[in-house]
């Protein structure tokens, strides 16, 4: 089977990138083989693109359990290791507990939000990448993954359409 | 005729006033920004040597000193063992919760003039906290067994007391701190991008950028992924950022002092802080757009205006509470506390409390309730600087001064700072060097943000009116 080739269609709005996107599909291009990299969040149901699945939710969700159940061991567990009894005082008292564990909860999902970005995206990335700097100047671009003797007819197809360059992706440092 | 032409006018008066609908490349936005970065002035040089000088002086000098020589340096003493270290603590993490505020509860709330200064504000939550732990450290005194502090177990055999509001500051204050970071890192990330994709090969700035933006590139999952977040964070950083300066309050309340024991102090502080961290917002905001290049265009008198709204709104509720937190212990009637606030409204420094009611409730009152002078931008930094100044005044009415009525008379004693005073202007002066530094380094202007509300706003015609409409687009 022949190796797939890369093509990378530059757009200047939305618009025709949405109808590029539609063509594509009826040209028998599958969504797991486009890939859309934008300057700006351009969200699925504008360009008509399956949902993207995300883990970071429920990493966060992780996070807070773990964060949780840190604040446990503060307020409770470690009391119990290094005793010291305050004459008339409860030993494990349950409203500063509240507040050590909030604190703990909060901060364990907070981390493992931004550690889930890290973790989904494969940050950090250094490697050579499919990418055009025009992008963050506010261009939208679509990835393909094409067989080799499809990319003449997808070209012409994506040209037709309004794309301001199609070529063949080169991965570069960016 | 004539009215096609009124109503062309009033599009331009309304494109004029509003960043929204008045759109540009995103590639020529791009640019301003990128300018805006790396046009200095020998004026910017001059201030941040002045600054670098001072920092070096006040903070770091003045702190050896007081590290080598012992606390005895500083003016804490019996009966106010909490003076300006303190207050600046308190006036550090005040200023933070702007960032906090208008980043994530306007976010939250979809109010769409946050967009250009969000980043700004961000900044001077980050920034806020490292002048606030410096304080604490300060505060500390052997500062090198400031390890003590952390859950961990050591020689001593000892764990920190869970039980101690002071724990829980440093618990809440740490939490806040490596959120409003992370909180701050995550949107910049495309701007990183950008001025990586703006910045020559060959250069350090590339390789900064480079290895800031992570290889970030735009595509479908990272922008998920981002979004994702920034929502989770906007929604859970809000109780972390209440949680912090109600704790910071009970530092306080929690002791059965007259004047520090109330139930109403967590949200009087709260509000208090956001009351100080707007009045930064703005002066930083009309400072950046006074003098960066192309501000003028992020930047309009639209933002000082709503911002001018909130304060004003702020200013009031500050007023509720401050009143609610002394009606209620005047009227108790208990000798000690009525000692206490006739100290503060007549004793020696009863010129503090009355400018402190001066600057952050007849100011404010005074001058934001018209729009042509809250959109001013000169003016509001002049307003935002004296509710800085009255919340100041706020907080050292709160630690020292209250500290020195107590129930035992015999150790009344007012309280003369000596060199904290050196220290406070250091860390003032250290927040705005790292400010400026940031500003040369980082884009202020969180240029995707802006370009997709931009997206979202147009003007329609509804009869013979043109309003402007806003679309959900997330």
């Amino acid at each position: 089977m022949a190796e797939e080739k890369s093509l990378l269609a530059v757009f200047s709005d939305i618009d025709p990138a949405a109808d590029a996107i539609e063509q594509l599909r009826l040209l028998g291009v599958h969504d797991d083989c486009m890939n859309v990299i934008s300057g700006i969040p351009v969200t699925e149901a504008m360009l008509g693109r399956p949902s993207q699945w995300t883990n970071v939710p429920r990493l966060a969700l992780g996070g807070a359990a773990a964060g949780f159940l840190v604040g446990v061991f503060l307020a409770f567990i470690t009391p119990n290791m290094y005793t010291i009894q305050v004459g008339g005082q409860p030993f494990t008292p349950v409203p500063p507990a509240v507040i050590v564990m909030f604190e703990m909860t909060m901060l364990g999902m907070l981390i493992s939000t931004f550690v889930g970005v890290f973790f989904d995206s494969l940050f950090p990335n250094y490697r050579p990448m499919h990418y055009v700097p025009e992008i963050s100047d506010g261009k939208i671009a679509i990835l393909i993954e094409c067989p080799p003797p499809d990319t003449q007819k997808i070209t012409d197809v994506l040209k037709k359409l309004g794309a301001e360059s199609v070529k063949e992706a080169e991965a570069q440092h960016l | 005729m004539a009215d096609h032409k009124h109503h062309t006018s009033h599009e331009e008066h309304l494109r004029e006033q509003h960043l929204m609908l008045d759109p540009m490349p995103r590639g020529k936005m791009n640019e301003m920004v990128m300018e805006a970065m790396h046009t200095t002035s020998w004026k910017f040089w001059l201030v941040f040597g002045l600054l670098a000088a001072i920092v070096a002086y006040a903070l770091f000098y003045k702190w050896g000193v007081m590290i080598l020589e012992g606390l005895g340096v500083a003016g804490v003493n019996r009966p106010s063992y909490w003076g300006i270290f303190l207050v600046n603590t308190v006036f550090w993490i005040g200023i933070s919760h702007a960032g906090t505020f208008i980043s994530a509860i306007l976010r939250v709330f979809k109010a769409e003039f946050r967009r250009p200064f969000t980043r700004a504000a961000e900044l001077m939550t980050t920034f806020g906290l490292v002048q606030a732990g410096f304080s604490i450290f300060m505060h500390m005194g052997r500062v090198w067994l400031s390890y003590w502090l952390m859950p961990i177990p050591n020689q001593r055999g000892l764990w920190p007391n869970f039980h101690s509001p002071l724990s829980w500051d440093l618990l809440a204050i740490t939490t806040y701190l490596l959120s409003s970071t992370m909180y701050l890192f995550l949107p910049l990330i495309p701007d990183l991008a950008m001025a990586r994709d703006r910045t020559p090969d060959g250069t350090w700035q590339k390789v900064f950028y480079r290895t800031l933006a992570l290889g970030f590139r735009g595509t479908e999952g990272e922008w998920t992924h981002l979004r994702n977040a920034l929502n989770i964070f906007a929604f859970a950083i809000i109780p972390v950022m209440f949680s912090v300066h109600t704790i910071v309050s009970w530092d306080f309340a929690m002791a059965t002092r007259p004047g520090w024991n109330s139930t109403i102090f967590g949200p009087y502080f709260v509000v208090g802080a956001l009351h100080s961290g707007m009045g930064a917002v703005v002066m930083v905001l009309a400072v950046v757009r006074g003098t960066m290049k192309n501000m003028k265009y992020f930047i309009r008198p639209e933002h000082f205006e709503a911002i001018g709204k909130l304060m004003l709104i702020i200013s009031m509720t500050w007023g509720y509470f401050f009143f609610n937190d002394y009606i209620v212990q005047w009227y108790g009637g208990d000798k000690w506390t009525k000692e206490l606030l006739h100290w503060h409204e007549a004793g020696p420094m009863g010129w503090m409390w009355f400018g402190m009611l001066i600057c952050n409730v007849a100011i404010p009152w005074a001058i934001l309730w018209n729009k042509k002078w809250r959109s001013t931008p000169w003016l509001l930094f002049i307003v935002g600087m004296l509710i800085n100044v009255g919340m100041w005044f706020e907080r050292y009415i709160i630690v020292p001064i209250s500290l020195t009525i107590n129930r035992m008379p015999f150790t009344w004693r007012l309280y003369q700072p000596g060199i904290e005073v050196w220290l406070g202007i250091g860390t003032l002066a250290f927040f705005i060097l790292l400010y400026m530094a940031a500003s040369k380094l980082i884009p202020l202007i969180p240029v995707w943000e802006v370009q997709e509300g931009q997206m979202a706003h147009s003007l329609k015609k509804y009869g013979r009116e043109t309003v402007v409409t806003v679309s959900e687009l997330e």
